[in-house]
C-alpha cells in the first residue's frame, strides 16, 4: 500500500484516477463474476453439484406463476442448473401446480411376468420380463443395480405405445429464426403385454412403430418401420422406404450416435435414453425433487430469447429417480449422460448429455407430458392437419407424450416437438398387417 | 398458337392451383378431411461443358416442371364415401401423379429448330391407381411404378417398368423416368410361415400395356444417343465388298415387330415371394415380360442397281427373369447392410455380327441369357474430420453381369462413324457406319455414394458419387450439393464428369468410356431450384 501511495504521488493525476478506476471496476468485476459463472456454467460438474445440494425445504408453492425475478429464491434450486441458461428469460412465466399423484392403469401388473422369471443379468439387462407392469416398482437407493432399474421402468413404462401421434417440430437457431419445420406422424403398438402377445405367434416382439414424413414435400412419403424385441441383445429390425426409390431399404439399427435429420438429438437420447444397457455403466445418484411440465394443459407455449423452451406452461414439483449413465464405448461422443426418471410415472423428465472432449453439455431434452384422463374435461390442441377424437385417450391412465425440446448446447441449436398424441388400439388382425414389411413395399406415392 | 399457349396455361394454373392458397401451402393441402394435394415447381438448368469447363460450355436444358400429387381417401375403417359399409374392405384411397414440362431452350436455341419441338413439353397423368386394403390382402389397381430389387439405378430385377431416357438419360431419379404402366398389383401378407417372418406374396399383372425404353436419336438433341467416332459427320455411305453405296440413295424397309402397346396378347406378369429367414431378408421373383430395348433383324441388304435396299424388323422376344435378393444387417463387428440381387435372364435380343460363323440365322440377331450378381453394402460411417454431428450413408455396389450363351460376335449399341476407305484408300467426303463394339462375356461396374448433411439444421446436404467400369476404365462422378433454403425452397448445384483412364473399348454402363469421349464428352452442371408444397 505504501508503495502504491509513493508510486502513485510520483505520477500526474489523470493516471492515479485511471487506477483508482480500474481498481473499482475490477473489485465490482470480481464480486460479480461468480454468479454469473455459475449461472452459465454447463459442465458436468456443475450438474452433479446442484443433484447433490437440494434445497432444505424452499419449495416452490402451487398455485403460484414464477418469474424471472423468483429465480434465486425458488427456481435455482428446482431447475437443474445446465438448464438454466435456457429456462430463465426475462418475461418468463411458469405455473407450479400442486403435484398429482396419477395411477397407473387398473390392469397393470396383474398381467406381468411372474417376479421369479425375469431378472437383471450380470450386464444390467433384463432377461425374461415380457410386459404387462412395472418390472421394478420399489428400488432400493443402496442396490447396486438401482440405476438399471429405474431405466429399466421407464423402458416398459405404462403408455409408452399404443398411439396415434401426428407431430410437428420446429428447428431452431440461437436467435430465434426457423431454420426447418417438419410433419409426421407415428403410430405404434406394444406387443407384449405380459402373459399375452398383441399378436399371437409374435411373443418376441417388444413393440413396434411406423412413422411417416408429412411435409416439406422432400421428405413427404418417407417412412420408417422399426421392430424392437423383448430380448434386449438382439438388435431392433428397421426399414426406410423412401418415395424416389419406390421400394424399402433396410437399414442399421445399431447406430445410435448421428444426429437424425438435421434435428438436435441422437437416436439414443430417445426419451432421455434409448440406447442398449449393455452398452454403458449405471449409477444412481439418489432421488431429486426437481420441476417437471407434467400433465400440462396443453402442447405448450414456446418461448425464451430463442423461442427453445416451454414458457406459460403448467409445472409440477415431481420426485426424480437421477441416473448417471456412461457409455462405454471410446468414440462415443457423450462423456457422461445424467437422466432424470419421475419415481411414480417413470417418464423421463430431463436428460443431460456431456461433451466427451470437455465435459460441458452438449445436449438437453426436456418433456412435455399428459395424463390421459385429462384429455376430456382439458383437451390438448389438435393437430394442424388431423383431427382425432381425444375422448378415446380417457380411460387409460397413462401418460401421454405432448413434445419434447432437444437442445445441442454446442451448435447452439434447438428442436422442439409438438406431440398431438391420441391413443389408438389395433386388432390383432390389422397390427400384424399394419406394422409389416409388406405395408413398406409401397406408399404415399 | 394462341389455342396450345392456352391449353398450357391452363394445365399449368391446374397443377398450381394449391399455390393460390399460401396460407394454406406450406405443407401438404388438405382440402376437407380426405383429400390431400401436394407437389413442386422446379427448374433445372443444364450446361454442357465438354473438354474444358466454362470455356466451351453451351447451355442444352432448362426443363421447367410442376408436379402435381394427390390423394382421395374415399374408404375408412370399412365405411366408403363417409355412408356405406364395404365389409372388408377397410381401407381404400385414389392416387394420382400428374407432371407438365416444358424445355425453354427450345425457345432460345436455333439448332433444336429441326426437332420440331419432340422433347420440348410434356403433360401427363404419370400415375393413377386405387389401392385397396382388404387384410391380409391389398390390391393396387391403375398405372403405377413397381419396383424390385436390392440395386440402384441398375437394371436387373428393376425391369417391371421401362425408362425414359429422352431427356436426360439415367442421370435424374429413376422415380421421374421410369415409364409407368397400367397393371394390377395384389399383395397377400402371409406374416409368420415356418421358420420365416414378414413374409408376403406379391403378384403383378399388365394385362396389354407394353412400352419398350425410349431413347432419342435426333441430333442435336443432348441426350441423343449417336454412337462414336466422328461426331461431326454423319455416315452417308455403306460398303459392300469393294463398292460404296450412297446411303441418300438408299431404301430402307422397317417392319415394326416390337408387341404393340395395347393387346391382351401382351400379358406380362410375376411375382414375387418376400421374407426374413433368420435375420436375413429375402424375396424370389420371376417376371414374363418382353426385351425392353428392340433388336433389329436384318432380312436382307443388297444393292439393287445403284440403290442400297435393306429391310429390318426391330422386334422385342419374350424374356423370363428370374431373381433372387436378400439383406442382411450385422450390427456387431461390420455396422453395415450387406445387400444381394442375382438374375438370370433368358430371352434379351442381342445384335450378332451379320454374316459372321455363329449368325446361324442370318439375320444379325439372337437371343440370349444373361446373369447379373450385385453386391452391395450400405454403412453409416462417422467420418469426424469431415462432420463431426452426423454420420456420412456410404453406399457401394459392385456388378458382374454374364452373357451365358456367349458368342465372340455378340455386338453392342455403339456404332462408329468412320472415313470410307475403298482399296486401302480414304474416299473423300464418304463415311460409312461400323459396328466394332464387340461385347465382353463379363462386363463390370462398381460403384460408391457418399452423402451427409451440415449445418445447424442439416440444411447444406452434399452427395459425392463415382462409378467406375474396370474393363474399359471409363468412369462417372457427380458432386452435388444441395441446399434447403426453406420449407418451399430448395437449390441445388451438381456436377456430372465422364472421363476414362485409357484405352478405347466400350462400357455398357454409359460412362465415361463413351460420354468422356473426345467431341462427345458431356460433363454438365446442373444447377436446379424447386419450389415445393
Amino acid at each position: 500500500m505504501k508503495n502504491l501511495t509513493v508510486h502513485s504521488s510520483e505520477h500526474p493525476a489523470p493516471f492515479h484516477r485511471l487506477l483508482t478506476s480500474a481498481f473499482v471496476l475490477t473489485a465490482a468485476a470480481l464480486l460479480w463474476m461468480p454468479a454469473q459463472v455459475i449461472a452459465e456454467d454447463q459442465s458436468y460438474q456443475a450438474l452433479r453439484d446442484w443433484i447433490d445440494n437440494p434445497p432444505a425445504e424452499n419449495y416452490a408453492t402451487p398455485g403460484k406463476h414464477y418469474t424471472l425475478s423468483d429465480r434465486k429464491a425458488v427456481l435455482e434450486a428446482l431447475i437443474p442448473q445446465t438448464a438454466w441458461k435456457y429456462y430463465f428469460f426475462e418475461g418468463m412465466d411458469m405455473e407450479v401446480t400442486e403435484t398429482g399423484h396419477y395411477p397407473a392403469p387398473d390392469d397393470w401388473g396383474k398381467k406381468m411376468t411372474p417376479t421369479a422369471d425375469y431378472k437383471l443379468d450380470d450386464k444390467g439387462v433384463l432377461v425374461g420380463f415380457t410386459g404387462g407392469g412395472t418390472p421394478y416398482p420399489e428400488i432400493s437407493e443402496d442396490d447396486p443395480m438401482a440405476g438399471q432399474k429405474a431405466v429399466w421402468n421407464m423402458l416398459w413404462r405404462p403408455g409408452s405405445n399404443d398411439y396415434n401421434m401426428p407431430m410437428m417440430v420446429w428447428l431452431r437457431s440461437e436467435d430465434g429464426t426457423l431454420d426447418r419445420e417438419m410433419e409426421f406422424i407415428s403410430v405404434n403398438s406394444q406387443f407384449a403385454h405380459g402373459d399375452h402377445s398383441l399378436v399371437s405367434g409374435y411373443e418376441e416382439v417388444k413393440s413396434k412403430q411406423l412413422f411417416e414424413f408429412r411435409s416439406p414435400r422432400d421428405m413427404a412419403g418417407a417412412k420408417n418401420l422399426t421392430i424392437k424385441y423383448v430380448d434386449h441383445y438382439k438388435e431392433n429390425s428397421g426399414w426406410l422406404y423412401m418415395p424416389a426409390q419406390r421400394k424399402p431399404r433396410k437399414v442399421l439399427s445399431s447406430e445410435r450416435t448421428g444426429e437424425l435429420m438435421g434435428m438436435d438429438m441422437i437416436r439414443e437420447d430417445s426419451m432421455g435414453f434409448g440406447g442398449k444397457v449393455y452398452e454403458n455403466k449405471f449409477t444412481y445418484l439418489g432421488k431429486r425433487k426437481l420441476l417437471a411440465t407434467v400433465n400440462v394443459s396443453d402442447n405448450p407455449e414456446i418461448g425464451g430469447p430463442s423461442n427453445w423452451v416451454p414458457d406459460k406452461a403448467r409445472w409440477e414439483v415431481r420426485e426424480n429417480h437421477v441416473v448417471l449413465i456412461e457409455p462405454r464405448a471410446d468414440n462415443h461422443p457423450y462423456s457422461y449422460r445424467i437422466v432424470f426418471i419421475d419415481v411414480e410415472t417413470n417418464w423421463t423428465s430431463w436428460m443431460f448429455a456431456f461433451d466427451k472432449r470437455d465435459d460441458q453439455l452438449f445436449r438437453l431434452n426436456q418433456h412435455f407430458t399428459k395424463y390421459s384422463e385429462t384429455f376430456d374435461t382439458e383437451p390438448p390442441s389438435q393437430a394442424p392437419y388431423v383431427k382425432q377424437d381425444f375422448s378415446k385417450s380417457v380411460g387409460h391412465q397413462v401418460f401421454l407424450h405432448l413434445g419434447q425440446t432437444d437442445i445441442n448446447a454446442k451448435k447452439p441449436h434447438a428442436t422442439i416437438t409438438h406431440c398431438f398424441v391420441n391413443k389408438k388400439a389395433f386388432s390383432a388382425a390389422r397390427a400384424k398387417q399394419f406394422y409389416s414389411l409388406r405395408n413398406m413395399v409401397s406408399g404415399r406415392r | 398458337m394462341i389455342a396450345r399457349c392456352r391449353k398450357q396455361l391452363i394445365v399449368l394454373s391446374i397443377l398450381l392451383s394449391p399455390l393460390l392458397f399460401p396460407a394454406l401451402s406450406w405443407s401438404i393441402v388438405s382440402v376437407g378431411d380426405d383429400i390431400e394435394l401436394e407437389g413442386f415447381v422446379r427448374s433445372m438448368n443444364i450446361l454442357k461443358t465438354g473438354a474444358r469447363p466454362f470455356n466451351d460450355g453451351e447451355l442444352t436444358h432448362q426443363r421447367n416442371t410442376a408436379q402435381l400429387e394427390g390423394k382421395y381417401y374415399f374408404l375408412r375403417d370399412s365405411t366408403a364415401f363417409n355412408s356405406f359399409s364395404t365389409g372388408p374392405i377397410e381401407e381404400a384411397t385414389f392416387t394420382f401423379l400428374a407432371r407438365a414440362a416444358h424445355d425453354s431452350i427450345f425457345d432460345l436455341r436455333d439448332s433444336y429448330a429441326g426437332l420440331n419441338g419432340r422433347g420440348k413439353e410434356e403433360y401427363k397423368v404419370r400415375e393413377a391407381f386405387v389401392d385397396f386394403i382388404m387384410p391380409p390382402f391389398s390390391l393396387r389397381l391403375g398405372r403405377q411404378q413397381v419396383v424390385w430389387g436390392e440395386t440402384d439405378n441398375f437394371r436387373a430385377l428393376d425391369v417391371i417398368n421401362p425408362l425414359d431416357r429422352t431427356w436426360h438419360g439415367t442421370r435424374e431419379s429413376w422415380e421421374d423416368i421410369r415409364i409407368p404402366l397400367w397393371m394390377a398389383r395384389g399383395i397377400w401378407d402371409v406374416g409368420k410361415i415356418g421358420p420365416f417372418e414378414e413374409t408376403f406374396l406379391e403378384v403383378i399383372v399388365i394385362p396389354d400395356d407394353f412400352q419398350t425404353n425410349k431413347v432419342f436419336a435426333d441430333y442435336p438433341r443432348p441426350w441423343a444417343f449417336r454412337g462414336i467416332g466422328l461426331q461431326e459427320e454423319a455416315a452417308n455411305s455403306v460398303l459392300l465388298g469393294d463398292t460404296l453405296a450412297d446411303l441418300y440413295d438408299s431404301s430402307v424397309t422397317v417392319i415394326d415387330g416390337t408387341e404393340k402397346e395395347t393387346d391382351i396378347r401382351n400379358v406380362q406378369s410375376g411375382f414375387r415371394f418376400k421374407g426374413v429367414w433368420n435375420d436375413v431378408e429375402f424375396s424370389v421373383n420371376y417376371f414374363y415380360g418382353f426385351a425392353q430395348s428392340p433388336g433389329v433383324k436384318i432380312h436382307s441388304a443388297e444393292l439393287v442397281g445403284s440403290t442400297f435396299e435393306t429391310v429390318i424388323e426391330t422386334i422385342t422376344p419374350r424374356t423370363n427373369v428370374f431373381g433372387f435378393t436378400a439383406n442382411y444387417s450385422e450390427e456387431k463387428y461390420t455396422q453395415s447392410v450387406f445387400r444381394l440381387e442375382t438374375t438370370v435372364t433368358k430371352g434379351l435380343p442381342v445384335a450378332i455380327k451379320f454374316g459372321s460363323r455363329d449368325d446361324t440365322n442370318g439375320n444379325g440377331f439372337d437371343t440370349a441369357s444373361q446373369s447379373v450378381v450385385m453386391i452391395g453394402i450400405d454403412r453409416p460411417t462417422w467420418i469426424p474430420a469431415l462432420n463431426s454431428l452426423r454420420t456420412f450413408f456410404i453406399s457401394t455396389q459392385f456388378f458382374w453381369r454374364r452373357w451365358l450363351d456367349y458368342s465372340s460376335f455378340y455386338r453392342g449399341s455403339f456404332y462408329d462413324v468412320q472415313p470410307a476407305v475403298v482399296g486401302g484408300s480414304v474416299v473423300p467426303g464418304r463415311f460409312i457406319s461400323v459396328n466394332n463394339d464387340k461385347i465382353d462375356q463379363d462386363e463390370f461396374v462398381f460403384t460408391f455414394s457418399a452423402s451427409s448433411n451440415y449445418g445447424r439444421a442439416g440444411l447444406w446436404r452434399p452427395l459425392f458419387v463415382f462409378a467406375y467400369d474396370p474393363r474399359s476404365s471409363g468412369a462417372y462422378n457427380k458432386i452435388q450439393m444441395e441446399y434447403l433454403y426453406s420449407k418451399h425452397l430448395v437449390f441445388k448445384l451438381e456436377q456430372h464428369l465422364y472421363w476414362r483412364e485409357s484405352g478405347s473399348d466400350q462400357s455398357p454402363w454409359g460412362l465415361g468410356s463413351y460420354l468422356g469421349e473426345p467431341g462427345i464428352r458431356r460433363n454438365e452442371t446442373q444447377f436446379t431450384a424447386t419450389f415445393q408444397f
